[in-house]
């Protein structure tokens, strides 16, 4: 399915050759492919294929022992999260990463972070250009928490949400960083059909408005069919499948790889 | 009824952001700004501005400190009485080597002086967490024991240093000649500017930044937080605060002491008043500074009052049941200390006489 307004553009991020391991275990090997400008690029496969590593790596969290990443037609090298989200990466966390202390509005505020520019004397001052400017990004802020309807729980320390919403905040928090490239590490996990839906319904949108790139994870086929411009399929640390959703629904090595077929046939060699 | 917010609407993200959104809240802040500028002063005796006032305020500016570091960036700190040390030391020096620099000028940077050894102390934080950083922020405290104590530079050859007379728009505001209300009302100006400062970063940016860091460090970064720098910002606010409150501990309420006055025992008293005011809030370092400081006192006194013959020795042992009870109390049952305490019965009379 795609979205009429929307075009897929040039390449955005480009992966080469990426490895990985820990010590003895091989989490990704040798992987290529290409993240396209306004795209929803989802990345499925079975448990421990090495998906949230692959986020893990184009984030800076993680870096790959071999293997190139082209940013924007820059290529990089060890680079670290923070410089990642300076370059307009955002993402979020299987398990909730957020700030557990702090209310909804001060999380969705740490996204805006990096566009806040006066520094911590005039803060002190909380006067002046520094309140107009607190002002200004709370005003972005309460767009997002609109956007996700989420107004009722702006005050509420997150640690006390239950977990669709903690998952809707930590997006929220990611989208107040008006990212280019939006990586979400299976941002319906845990949600019944409900909460599914107005996520899908978040994702597509903020895909449709703002053109802002997306690459997530996701179990579930049928959202994964349902929003994705282009699928790729992880196994075992590879990549076994690149393509339209409907072209890799038919693939023989996925569907190998989800009735684990190709997984005996390897013990067995 | 009492305390509501009903029918308060905020129209303006701009009221909604004020420091005190709630007018009770407003008028309460009101009536105690009359009491510590006016009636406090007039009315209040020698012996309580300087043993209960001043003795509050100053530590309140400590804990402040501290708070900023452990209570908002979750840096645990045993170093405080040596940022402490550093600021009373540096003043007395400026205050030595040059007679005429003005002594709030001295005070300011004092708090300079305990911010860069703030910086220095603070680098381990990049690697080391937890109860390894309380270590290595423990070696701080005793180093700088040992430097002040041993290098005869800083106490320029003699056993104490000293609250070097000075005046302030012609009053003697500092050393033994100085009245109880002058030293009152220059602690008091430190801490009322000093704590709106506090209050204001921590509901800005700098202060959301060293809370992500508290509350999950990882995800900071990922947001584009670089740990390095905003944990090193909290060691140098936090120990600036800490050596300005040295510098007045010395100037306003001691006049001479030795070095060694600022050992680990006080890192740990400023420790407890966090602890039971309450980490990361502003008004409970006001709160455990306050019942720290108060507590001995009532217990030196009350017995008397009360006819019951109790032995100073018998206090001092009291004090410490009192203060370990309290501390386990809290940290087992309410980490947030009395600021949350205050804070539920301030939700209490919101419902009150309704609850719903
Ligand atoms: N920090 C780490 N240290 C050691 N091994 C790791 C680490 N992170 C991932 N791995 C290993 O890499 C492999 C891939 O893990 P990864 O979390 O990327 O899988 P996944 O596809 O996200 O799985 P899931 O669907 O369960 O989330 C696993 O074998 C895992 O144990
Ligand atoms: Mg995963």
């Amino acid at each position: 399915m795609t979205t009429s307004t929307r075009r897929i553009g040039d390449t955005l991020l480009k992966l080469e050759d990426i490895s990985l391991s820990f010590g003895g275990v091989k989490a990704l090997t040798n992987i290529s492919f290409e993240i396209k400008e306004h795209e929803i690029l989802a990345i499925i496969g079975p448990n421990g294929a090495g998906k949230s590593s692959m986020l893990n790596v184009i984030n800076g969290f993680y870096h790959p022992q071999e293997g190139r990443i082209t940013f924007r037609g820059q290529v990089r090298r060890q680079m670290r999260p923070y410089d990642a989200a300076r370059q307009g990466i955002a993402r979020t966390f299987q398990n909730i990463a957020l700030f557990k202390g702090m209310s909804t509005l001060d999380n969705i505020m740490t996204g805006r972070l990096l566009k806040m520019k006066r520094n911590f004397l005039w803060q002190a001052l909380y006067w002046g250009p520094a309140l107009k400017e607190e002002l200004e990004h709370r005003k972005v802020v309460e767009r997002v928490i609109d956007f996700l309807e989420i107004q009722a729980i702006r005050k509420t320390p997150v640690g006390r949400l239950p977990y669709g919403l903690q998952k809707r905040v930590e997006l929220g928090r990611a989208l107040a960083a008006e990212p280019d490239l939006l990586l979400l590490d299976e941002p319906m996990a845990g949600m019944n059909v409900e909460e599914k839906e107005d996520m899908c319904r978040f994702i597509l949108d903020v895909n449709d408005e703002f053109g802002t790139t997306i690459a997530l994870i996701e179990h579930d086929m049928s959202v994964v069919m349902d929003i994705s411009d282009r699928v790729v399929v992880l196994d075992y640390g590879r990549k076994i499948a690149d393509g339209p959703p409907e072209e890799v629904r038919r693939n023989k090595d996925v569907i190998d790889a989800y009735l684990g077929v190709s997984h005996e046939e390897m013990a067995a060699e | 009824m009492i305390y509501r917010e009903a029918g308060q609407f905020k129209t303006s993200y701009a009221a909604d952001q004020a420091i005190f959104p709630i007018l009770q809240d407003r008028i309460a802040v009101a009536i105690m700004m009359v009491v510590a500028l006016v009636v406090i002063p007039m009315f209040g005796s020698d012996y309580f501005l300087e043993i209960i006032m001043i003795n509050v305020l100053f530590f309140s500016l400590a804990a402040i400190g501290l708070n900023l570091l452990t209570g908002y960036t979750g840096q645990i700190s045993l170093g405080t009485g040596g940022f402490m040390a550093v600021g009373a030391v540096s003043s007395y020096k400026m205050a030595i080597l040059f007679p005429d620099l003005n002594i709030i000028l001295i005070f300011l940077l004092s708090g300079l002086f305990a911010a860069a050894v703030g910086i220095l102390f603070g680098l381990p934080s990049l690697r080391i967490k937890g109860f390894y950083l309380a270590v290595a922020t423990l070696a701080a405290q005793f180093f700088l024991d040992w430097l002040f104590l041993r290098v005869d530079w800083f106490t320029n050859a003699s056993t104490a240093i000293e609250g070097v007379p000075r005046s302030l728009f012609g009053v003697t505001i500092t050393g033994p000649a100085a009245t109880p209300v002058a030293k009152y009302y220059v602690a008091l100006g430190f801490v009322l500017v000093f704590a709106l400062i506090a209050k204001n970063l921590v509901r800005s940016q700098v202060g959301r930044a060293w809370m992500a860091i508290r509350d999950m460090d990882i995800a900071a970064e990922i947001i584009g937080i670089r740990p390095l720098r905003t944990k090193l910002l909290a060691f140098a606010i936090s120990s600036f605060y800490c050596g300005i409150a040295g510098s007045l501990m010395l100037f306003l309420f001691y006049d001479s002491a030795e070095p060694d006055l600022f050992d680990i025992n006080l890192s740990f008293k400023v420790l407890f008043m966090i602890i039971i005011g309450g980490l990361g809030s502003i008004l409970g370092s006001f709160l455990g500074a306050a019942f720290i400081v108060t507590i001995p006192v009532i217990l030196t006194n009350a017995p008397d009052l009360l006819g019951l013959p109790i032995s100073s020795e018998l206090a001092k042992h009291l004090e410490f049941m009192i203060f370990g009870a309290l501390i386990i109390f809290f940290l087992i049952v309410e980490p947030h200390g009395l600021a949350r305490l205050w804070q539920i019965a301030k939700e209490k009379l919101r419902q009150w006489p309704f609850p719903y």
